[in-house]
């Protein structure tokens, strides 16, 4: 199923419910490799919900993922009924994707080094020395080389994006997602984050990226596309977006009260 | 009130006594019954100088078989000790001595007139080395209890923690029994069930193996608990980062999320250590013989409170340690917290 264009991801028909609430309604989306797609959009539009589903820690209604071509995550049981597939092939396909949270979820009892480390020792079962120099290189990546063997409790939020940067780099996914990575952040600590992104970005990483910074938006990414009550309502290039787009009165007000 | 009495009736024994000096010459020597009466009269009135007074006028005689003399004699070295006299009480025994040397009545007094004029603390002192070997087994068993549920409540607790947040309902269901079954019954009732209750049901059990199995069963429900709130008290965020870079529950479990509960669960698991130490009391109900049950022993054998006393010592002494213990490991557990 392999051809030489076909996206990396493609979501056909993302559906999410939460009850009564749909969070994400039918939502359609290809990523080529080496593509930088940002969604922006107001709160609960379903951002984080859509960024979730694809690394399965949600489950969708409805719709299929399709990674490198291949359907992924859900098979169908002898009744027809469709459920997530077993633990083992989720967790294969959550460590080809990299994701980033909002508030680190660095791991506070292990060492800088220790949380890099830790997906090539477990997941991966790499000895502790090919681990280690998998979690060194990472850190140079993020230029956090000198902090390894601190606990994250003493670094700026800054610091510990980074290296939860690198704490997923090190599985070496094929795909990151990052879900409000600066959101968290002092103003003067969003610099050095966007700067880690902007590397990967260079690198040939493909990502997904939710974020209120429509300065890094306009400068990396290849679409942007603006996201609310569950669907895309708007996508195209930066200069596309923020020039014609803008003519949407929703994402008018939203820009405004954002920027 | 003792002595009060005395004090008030003091002058009406004086009169009475003097009334008596006038009557006893008359029957001298011959029967002493009525001052021994006499002296049981004084003595019930709770007049004990007055009854050593009467005692007095019995005097040894040549001839006489010298029983009489050996009875007035005991008797008033009693009241001096009573009445905390003891250079007189030992010199009333040594007249029967001068007399009778072999009499093993006096020897006995005197040797007990001179434990009671040793300081208390030699006293003391020496009690306890008579029942520390004993409280000692004891206290063998005490802690090799204790260090045996060490080993398997946390164990235990942890299987029924994971059992309880298991999303397999048949096995959450059968931890929560467990816990509603083990936390809302007394210790107590469970090992004598355990102990008495299972041999009708042709289940019968050692004392050390029924007292491991109840106190076992008993902590690792409460644990359970604890742990259970300790895994729970972790930020969803854990588990879903650990999801994120490939683990499956049980690696993020064991790697990121129960070593996390470590700093959190040692107050509380400490404190339950702690009425552990105390709880193995109970086990003395089903014939173990640990450091109560040898206390009591003690205490029923000699009627000697020091034995109660010097068990209360080596529990504080145990929880004492197990407390600095505990402080230590928490800090320890907590290191990535303050760096
Ligand atoms: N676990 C959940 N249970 C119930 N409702 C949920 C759950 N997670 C999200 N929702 C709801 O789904 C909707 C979409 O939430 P989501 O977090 O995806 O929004 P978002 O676009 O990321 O918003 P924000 O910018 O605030 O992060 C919201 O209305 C939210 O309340
Ligand atoms: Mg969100």
């Amino acid at each position: 199923m392999k051809t030489a264009n076909q996206p990396l991801l493609s979501l056909k028909g993302i559906t999410k419910r939460f009850g009564a609430l749909t969070a994400v309604n039918g939502v359609d989306l290809d990523v080529c490799p080496g593509e930088i797609v940002v969604i922006i959009g107001p709160s609960g539009s379903g951002k984080s919900t859509l960024l979730r589903s694809v690394n399965f820690l949600e489950e969708i209604d409805e719709g299929t993922i399709l990674f490198e071509g291949d359907e992924i995550g859900y098979v169908r049981n002898k009744q027809g009924r469709r459920h997530l597939d077993a633990p083992a092939k989720i967790c294969a396909l959550r460590s080809e994707i990299g994701m980033v949270f909002q508030h680190f979820n660095l791991f506070p009892h292990m060492t800088v080094l220790g949380n890099v480390m830790e997906g090539p020792l477990t997941v991966q079962k790499k000895s502790t020395a090919a681990a280690r120099e998998i979690a060194l290189d990472m850190l140079a990546k993020v230029g956090l080389s000198e902090k390894r063997d601190v606990f994250p409790a003493t670094l700026s939020g800054g610091q510990k994006q980074r290296v939860a940067i690198a704490r997923a780099l090190a599985m070496r996914p094929k795909l990151m997602l990052f879900d409000e990575p600066t959101s968290a952040l002092d103003p003067e600590l969003i610099g050095e984050v966007f700067d880690t992104i902007r590397s990967l970005g260079r690198e040939g990483m493909t990502m997904i990226i939710v974020t209120h910074q429509m300065g890094f938006a306009k400068e990396m990414a290849d679409r942007v596309i603006f996201m609310e009550n569950g669907s895309f309502v708007a996508q195209g290039t930066p200069e596309d977006f923020f020039a014609n787009q803008m003519e949407h009165d929703r994402i008018k007000s939203f820009l405004n009260r954002i920027l | 009130m003792k002595l009060l009495s005395g004090r008030i009736s003091k002058t009406a024994i004086l009169l009475f006594s003097c009334l008596l000096l006038l009557l006893v010459p008359v029957s001298y020597a011959k029967d002493y019954d009525q001052v021994f009466s006499d002296a049981n009269e004084a003595m019930g009135n709770g007049d004990l100088p007055a009854a050593i007074t009467i005692l007095k006028k019995v005097q040894f005689e040549k001839g006489d078989d010298g029983g009489a003399f050996v009875r007035s004699r005991m008797q008033i070295a009693r009241l001096q000790f009573a009445l905390k006299d003891m250079p007189a009480a030992s010199a009333t025994a040594r007249e029967v001595l001068a007399v009778y040397p072999d009499n093993s009545e006096a020897l006995n007094f005197i040797a007990s007139v001179k434990q009671e004029q040793k300081p208390r603390y030699v006293v003391f002192i020496e009690d306890c080395l008579r029942f520390l070997p004993q409280l000692l087994k004891g206290a063998v068993m005490t802690i090799a209890l204790v260090v045996c549920i060490i080993l398997i409540s946390p164990l235990g607790g942890l299987l029924i923690a994971l059992g309880r947040i298991s999303a397999f309902k048949p096995v959450s269901g059968l931890c929560w029994f467990f816990i509603w079954l083990f936390r809302g019954t007394p210790l107590l009732l469970q090992l004598f069930f355990i102990y008495y209750g299972l041999p009708s049901l042709g289940i019968t059990f050692k004392p050390f193996t029924a007292a491991i199995l109840g106190l076992g069963l008993n902590y690792s429900a409460y644990l359970g608990e604890i742990i259970r709130g300790g895994i729970q008290s972790i930020e969803h965020g854990q588990m879903e980062a650990a999801k994120a870079i490939g683990m499956t529950y049980w690696q993020a479990m064991r790697r990121v999320i129960i070593p996390q509960t470590y700093k959190r669960l040692m107050p509380p698991i400490g404190n339950e250590f702690i009425a552990l130490i105390k709880d193995t009391a109970l086990v003395s109900t089903i014939a173990m013989v640990e450091l109560m049950r040898s206390a009591d022993q003690m205490f029923n054998a000699y009627f000697n409170v020091t034995a109660l006393i010097l068990a209360a010592l080596i529990y504080l002494l145990f929880t004492t340690i197990f407390t600095f213990i505990f402080e230590k490991i928490e800090i320890r557990a907590g290191i990535y917290e303050n760096r």
